[in-house]
């Protein structure tokens, strides 16, 4: 019992930064209507940004947080204005080669100018490997940090949507384009200022990945599984994004513990191919059908 | 007239034909000796381009040194990204177009299997693969030779170490699922065979999986006191770092992949101090049992002239000196002393001869032989089977643990 409840409590710090990759996916879909593949990597680079910061300029590890993150909201903001808005009529199938194109451009960046050796985040102030103790059961700080930014993140947007002028221009957009156009709603601004939003939530799990290891392969995982995460919850619903990230996050820890490690990393895929044989547009998303 | 012309023709063709042997020799001109060489410098495992980088900064170095009996070594090194289906690619564009004399290192067991046969096949040199693999000598052939120890014998020494020497009773294995992984597996079973014992764990590591919490949990439940991690760098810090968080600390050990106490001190944040690991060079014959290392300040003089010499005037800016690049280094020294022992006179026959004429040749690793081809014997073709173990300290350094031990050759199925 002892390891089953560990294993919840290590699926749910994992799904963590699986949760906030999925959120920042979910709010690009929302916007652009195609999955942001080079979601990982828009993450990518302002952690290596954050890196150059302390390990060059040799400015704290707060203040490269924050240059990291505005580069990220404006690295969002430029990707869209500059790449995806000029796909003139291009279906999704387009726009997803597009992110595809994106993520090895920025991949490739990375690689070259950062190089390929494995290391860590600087100066970050919580030790990586230190743990809270709850009688038998641990959590790492660093998991913990993650948990808790994970949940401001997510109230903080769920507050954003639901009162800010700005979050209701958004959510309207998303829900359709041309009647909030008509109403004065300045769509393209709309779309650019959701990506640059998405970047910066991606960022802040890399952020927190980065001090356990950086490397430029850092973000596969964690964007595949919250890419994984949002499917499973409905790439339209914020909350069903964020539930579905938990939820494999602790299907792949009870798996690995107690069925097979080897297939352990691929679990979370089996998960998304079951949800969309039962409910196709996710969990928690809602199926619109059109009466005719 | 036509007479004369072509007793013009068949004369120069009888003289540059026949006498000059650098023309039916592939891959050697009068002035360069083109040497082939893959490793990844992106994909998930770009961290081992440093290899290609190494080598090519020594042959860089020895151009700048008058290059091998006049000659120069050209050096073309590729991308492959660690996916086989490039290193197919590139291999064939490079012997085929531009003609390479002999390959050198090439990273990774997988790539290099995809390309053995090619090799092979067309009787070319290939020195010292760049993964210690039983596939290289499985079974052993004439222009292949083997200079990194197998991860058979890392396995052997480590489950040795820590039974005869450390007392352990209960041994754990973290594998990558690989021919890398697995074969620490296997030689783990094989040693505790001898001994009466089976590893009380033997969990797999997928490639690409980046969350090791459940590894670390079953390893707890174990309830191993050693530990062996047949994984890369990022996974052995990553389980290591995840025991330390749930209070679970057995004595962790590694293979030469893990060897590189400064990086992996780094990169676990100290956590790697006491971590064993197995090492198969760069120790000057006067350190002892005991003695401590660092390879920012070697000790072993051909050691110091290398990072003098090769690594601070041919390496690029961001480069680490560190043990993948050295390796680099490591692994072409056999060829390129059998090439400099070929003499000018140069050719594939002569540089197989000298290379099993190599005994004993001490590099930067340990002591390397080869000998006369038999194909049923791949001893002829290991290389190096004898390693050491090292203990990282908190400097970044180590404290050396047994003396050079032979690993046995572990046959495919036993």
């Amino acid at each position: 019992m002892i390891d089953f409840i560990q294993m919840i409590i290590s699926g749910i710090a994992v799904g963590s930064s699986y949760a906030l990759m999925a959120l920042a996916m979910v709010l690009i879909y929302k916007a652009s209507e195609v999955p942001n593949f080079a979601q990982g990597e828009m993450a990518l680079l302002p952690v290596f940004i954050a890196f150059m910061i302390i390990y060059s300029y040799g400015y704290s590890v707060f203040a490269a947080f924050f240059g990291a993150l505005v580069f990220a909201l404006v690295l969002g903001c430029c990707l869209e204005f500059a790449i995806v808005r000029r796909a003139k009529n291009s279906n999704v199938l387009g726009l997803i080669i597009i992110t595809i194109g994106l993520e090895m451009i920025l991949l490739g960046f990375v690689s070259w100018k950062f190089g390929a050796d494995e290391r860590v985040m600087p100066s970050f102030p919580i030790s990586s490997y230190d743990s809270v103790m709850f009688g038998d059961f641990y959590i790492t700080t660093i998991d913990l940090l993650t948990l808790i930014v994970a949940l401001v993140i997510m109230i903080s947007l769920f507050l954003f949507f639901r009162f800010s002028k700005f979050g209701v221009a958004m959510k309207a957009t998303q829900q359709n384009e041309t009647a909030a156009r008509l109403m004065g709603i300045r769509t393209n601004r709309v779309k650019m200022v959701t990506w640059g939003i998405s970047g910066t939530v991606g960022s802040v799990a890399g952020l927190l990945i980065a001090p356990v290891i950086m490397d430029p392969y850092m973000m596969w995982d964690p964007m595949l599984k919250g890419f994984a995460g949002a499917v499973v919850g409905g790439m339209t619903s914020l909350p069903g994004a964020v539930f579905g990230a938990y939820i494999v996050g602790i299907v792949e820890h009870l798996f690995g513990g107690y069925v097979s490690m080897d297939f352990k990393a691929v679990v979370a895929f089996a998960v998304i191919v079951i949800v969309l044989c039962v409910k196709p547009s996710g969990l928690f998303a809602r199926h619109y059908v059109k009466k005719v | 007239m036509k007479k004369v012309l072509l007793s013009a023709l068949l004369s120069a063709a009888f003289v540059f034909g026949i006498f000059s042997p650098g023309f039916c020799e592939v891959g050697i001109t009068d002035t360069e000796i083109h040497i082939g060489q893959w490793s990844p410098q992106t994909g998930p495992a770009a961290a081992w381009g440093a290899v290609a980088r190494g080598t090519d900064a020594y042959f860089k170095w020895i151009n700048a040194n008058g290059g091998i009996h006049g000659r120069k070594i050209v050096h073309h090194y590729f991308d492959d990204a660690y996916n086989p289906a490039r290193t197919i690619a590139g291999v064939k564009q490079l012997q085929e177009r531009t003609g390479i004399f002999a390959w050198v290192g090439g990273v990774g067991t997988a790539p290099g299997l995809a390309v053995k046969d090619y090799l092979m096949a067309k009787d070319v040199i290939w020195v010292g693969p760049a993964a210690g693999s039983r596939n290289w000598l499985t079974p052993p052939h004439k222009n292949l030779f083997n200079v990194y120890p197998l991860y058979l014998g890392d396995a052997q020494l480590l489950n040795e170490y820590a039974i005869n020497e450390l007392g352990k009773k209960k041994i754990a294995v973290v594998y990558q699922e690989d021919d890398y992984g697995e074969q620490g597996l296997e030689g783990t079973k094989f040693t505790l065979k001898k001994y009466n014992m089976e590893p009380v764990a033997a969990i797999p590591v997928a490639l690409g999986d980046s969350d090791m919490r459940p590894h670390a949990m079953r390893l707890r439940r174990s309830d191993a006191d050693a530990v062996l991690l047949f994984v890369t760098p990022i996974a052995a810090s990553r389980i290591i770092g995840t025991g330390k968080a749930m209070n679970y600390n057995p004595q962790w050990m590694s293979t030469t992949t893990c060897a590189d106490c400064p990086l992996m001190m780094d990169i676990t944040q100290g956590l790697y101090a006491d971590v064993i690991t197995a090492n198969f060079g760069m120790r000057d014959d006067s350190e002892q049992v005991g003695d401590s290392q660092h390879i920012n300040n070697p000790k072993m003089e051909l050691m110091q002239t290398y990072k003098t010499e090769v690594f601070d005037r041919y390496a690029a800016r961001d480069e680490r000196w560190g043990y993948t690049f050295s390796l680099g280094i490591a692994l072409a020294e056999p060829l390129v002393e059998a090439i400099r022992n070929a003499g000018p006179d140069l050719t594939h026959e002569k540089v197989i001869k000298e290379l099993e004429n190599l005994e004993n040749f001490k590099g930067m690793l340990g002591r390397i032989s080869y000998g006369p081809f038999d194909p049923e014997d791949p001893l002829t073709r290991i290389g190096q089977q004898s390693i050491f173990l090292h203990q990282c300290t908190e400097d970044g350094g180590s404290v050396i643990l047994t003396d050079w031990i032979e690993t046995e050759y572990i046959p495919m199925g036993e």
